[in-house]
């Protein structure tokens, strides 16, 4: 046993200083997809809807007169848009793409009589996050997970997230066994109809007040299984859902993001914006 | 060149058609089929059983199966005139759980199977198959599927206990009713299908290329060995090549990925056996594993880089030698970190006779993967049926003869080096250029398609029509074999305190059975 604590010694602090500006981003892998609207034609735009394999990316009209909606709650991440069109979607390594409102995960362009693609419709949504009492989780999280149907990616991720590189304890978080203890409720995969009533059950066991997190693209909108009549979901149909971390899966650093950002603890980076940086 | 496995098909009067040089076709009649089968399964592994309907056409009930010493596969089947057909079960017990697949999602019933309950629907309405008719009427489900009786376990003192479908930790959800007379596990009825998702039958449809992504989704930790399977199944359909340096490249990503699957499976033996250090450092090193694939390829689980013909990616030589760096590193601390396990008492002694698969059992319901040759069953799909760029490099297969957890365990960590070693051929023998492959020959047909995944190996049957869309796809993952034993070892004289040690050893994903 001695041994085992030496080489926990002999290793050193590999913990990540996230969420610090300087460690973003290390997981090497992309965390988000945004299109970058001032460099894409109308041709381009129905293009990459065609290519899309989930509803992230849908089209109408023609090349003269259109819109294109981008949902990132969609977004699988699969890259056929950026690689077909690197110039007009975008790869973003930033983990910081968790939102508290489902809108600000969306937006729509449009163009037409000459125009070039403008967004229409950045909706202003702060007002529609209604502030809950969730500041009462500042200090501490306990958290529920319930797979409802995932493909063992996000518990992968999540699993993570205890590994020491994140290490969430250190900020206070827990996965916590039983629904009684537990303050948050997060969520993974498209609500499958064998899972609805257990999720409703523990969601019902837990004591007031408390959050949802809706992790991944399936949670929030079923992702690659949309048309799949086995799905229930997706889950902001059946409950109340106060973050949604997109990504498939999200990265832990992602799915820490979000946990934050429902407790009050991180501030919200506008998916839909083209520079992604101002929030709304 | 005569066959093995031609002479043991003709040996039972068939006539083999060979319908490319490792994909044998062979067709009885209903009545003869389980005979044959059987007859067969005495020297071949039963690999797949399974119904696949293109209407008009009536269902066409098929089995996979190989044998030592011959890298083909045969396809046998039978069209099915009636909505019944005699069960195989009595006679080779491989088949019991393809045969309640068959029941439950097709509705064909096997007759005479010893315990034809159901799999995953579990308080569905009888009259309901998936995999026959969609859409399904879901006003009727809104309560837990727990009606389902279990085997009725008695005597005195025994009780039950249910664990799941809502885990504690952020664990798959699936459920276990175990049996028990105070600390052991007398029986264990798994209750699974809570995650069915219907991918197969979302695919139809689709054009082969975009269901790529539905096949990288049965399973997150296998995302790519059953993404490889199903595009190979594709372009073996399609007669579509792919290029040495393409060939390299999925090979060089499928052992990345047994990688960080392995390094998970045995970080979470060593959690649960309380040592948390040992979960750390395997928990570095998969987190290791997984941003060498992010910087690789651009997604952590590999998705998104398989495409019919080839692959979306080229890996240049900067983040190949820096690859090849770090794999050299994984080396050396896997390895100290297993001795150091081996060293540990804690540990050994909670695996050592724990949760054991008899070898006889595993051969006689054709495990496969890592939990069948930590039971002495020396199959991998990448030496008995060379694919990719396989061929190229020199591995050996890992086995184990004891069968419990302290085998799997050993298999795991095993197992690792030789991917490792893997790796570390391939990146130094990296072939030159970059040939375009040449376009494929058609876009309609059917084939098999097969890649070891960390689990064991994972069968792919996709039949496409002139548009190159899917009719019909099967996926049998490992899980889909290997959960049947898994529900056998719990109750082979353990605890119920061995039940996290046994379910990290087996390390099987309730999604990749689910689907």
């Amino acid at each position: 046993m001695s041994r085992w604590i030496g080489k926990g010694i002999a290793t050193g602090v590999r913990t990540t200083s996230f969420p610090d500006a300087q460690s973003l981003g290390e997981e090497g892998a992309a965390s988000a997809i945004r299109p970058v609207w001032q460099s894409l034609t109308p041709v381009q735009a129905l293009a990459a809807a065609d290519l899309c394999p989930t509803a992230a990316l849908e089209a109408s009209g023609t090349q003269s007169k259109g819109e294109l909606r981008f949902d990132a709650g969609a977004c699988i991440l699969c890259g056929r848009c950026t690689r077909e069109f690197p110039a007009g979607f975008t790869r973003v390594a930033d983990p910081r793409v968790a939102v508290r409102n489902r809108d600000h995960l969306r937006t729509t362009v449009k163009w037409g009589d000459g125009q070039p693609l403008a967004p229409a419709s950045l909706r202003e949504a702060a007002d529609q996050v209604q502030q809950r009492a969730f500041h009462l989780f500042r200090r501490s999280l306990h958290i529920r997970h319930v797979d409802a149907g995932s493909c063992n990616g996000c518990e992968s991720e999540l699993q993570m997230m205890t590994s020491p590189y994140l290490d969430l304890h250190r900020l206070g978080l827990f996965f916590t066994p039983t629904p009684r203890h537990a303050d948050a409720l997060l969520v993974t995969g498209i609500v499958t109809q064998n899972m609805k009533a257990a999720l409703l059950e523990t969601y019902a066991a837990m004591p007031a007040p408390k959050l949802v997190i809706a992790a991944g693209a399936c949670a929030i909108s079923c992702g690659s299984f949309s048309s799949s009549s086995m799905s229930a979901g997706p889950l902001d149909q059946l409950l109340r859902v106060d973050a949604y971390v997109p990504g498939c899966p999200p990265t832990p650093q992602a799915l820490l993001h979000g946990l934050l950002l429902a407790v009050e603890r991180a501030t919200e980076r506008n998916q839909a914006a083209p520079d992604g940086t101002h929030g709304p | 060149m005569t066959r093995q496995l031609e002479q043991l098909v003709a040996s039972g009067g068939l006539q083999v058609a060979w319908r490319r040089q490792d994909e044998a076709y062979a067709q009885c009649r209903q009545r003869e089929f389980a005979d044959q089968v059987s007859a067969l399964a005495r020297s071949a592994t039963l690999s797949d059983l399974f119904v696949a309907t293109v209407p008009p056409a009536p269902p066409r009930l098929t089995a996979v199966m190989q044998m030592v010493g011959d890298p083909a596969w045969l396809l046998l089947s039978t069209e099915l005139a009636t909505k019944a057909f005699p069960s195989l079960t009595p006679k080779l017990h491989a088949a019991s759980w393809y045969e309640r697949e068959i029941l439950e999602m097709h509705g064909l019933e096997p007759l005479g199977h010893p315990a034809p309950g159901r799999l995953r629907l579990h308080n569905w309405p009888a009259d309901h198959y998936p995999m026959r008719d969609l859409p399904f009427d879901v006003g009727s489900l809104s309560q837990l599927p727990r009606s389902n009786p279990g085997p009725a376990v008695t005597g005195q003192g025994v009780f039950q206990l249910p664990l799941g479908p809502v885990r504690s930790g952020p664990q798959e959800s699936a459920e276990f009713l175990f049996f028990s007379g105070g600390e052991d596990i007398v029986e264990v009825d798994l209750r699974l299908g809570f995650k069915y998702r219907a991918i197969e039958r979302l695919a139809e449809g689709q054009p082969a290329d975009r269901a790529i992504q539905l096949a990288e989704r049965l399973a997150g930790t296998s995302a790519f060995a059953n993404g490889l399977a199903f595009t190979r199944a594709v372009e073996r359909a399609i007669g579509s090549s792919v290029s040495t340096v393409d060939e390299h490249t999925r090979t060089l990503l499928a052992e990345l990925e047994r990688v960080h699957s392995h390094f998970g499976t045995i970080g979470r033996l060593a959690e649960a056996t309380g040592l948390l250090v040992a979960a750390s450092q395997y928990g570095l090193l998969k987190e290791e594993a997984l941003r060498a694939a992010g910087r690789l390829t651009g997604h952590r689980y590999l998705r998104g880089v398989l495409c019919v013909g080839g692959m979306e990616i080229e890996l240049e030589a900067g983040p190949r030698d820096e690859l090849k760096t770090q794999v050299a590193g994984w080396v050396e601390r896997s390895a100290g970190l297993k001795r150091l396990l081996e060293q540990t008492t804690t540990f050994t002694d909670r695996l050592d006779t724990t949760a054991i698969l008899l070898p006889d059992y595993a051969a006689a319901h054709h495990v496969i993967g890592p939990v069948g040759r930590a039971s002495a069953i020396d199959r991998d799909a990448r030496r008995d049926h060379p694919y990719c760029a396989y061929h190229t490099v020199e591995f050996a297969v890992p086995t184990q003869a004891d069968g419990d957890a302290e085998a799997r365990f050993q298999l795991h960590a095993n197992e690792l080096v030789q991917s490792l070693r893997i790796m570390l051929q391939l990146l130094d023998s990296w072939p030159a250029g970059r040939e375009r492959s040449a376009p494929p020959a058609g876009r309609a047909g059917s084939a098999l398609g097969w890649a070891e995944a960390p689990g064991g190996e994972t069968l792919h049957w996709v039949e496409l029509d002139q548009e190159g869309s899917l009719l019909r796809w099967r996926a049998r993952t490992p899980a889909a074999v290997n959960w049947h034993p898994f529900a056998h070892a719990c109750g082979s004289g353990n605890n119920l305190t061995d039940f996290p040690v046994i379910e990290a050893s087996f390390s099987i994903s309730p999604a990749e059975f689910d689907r």
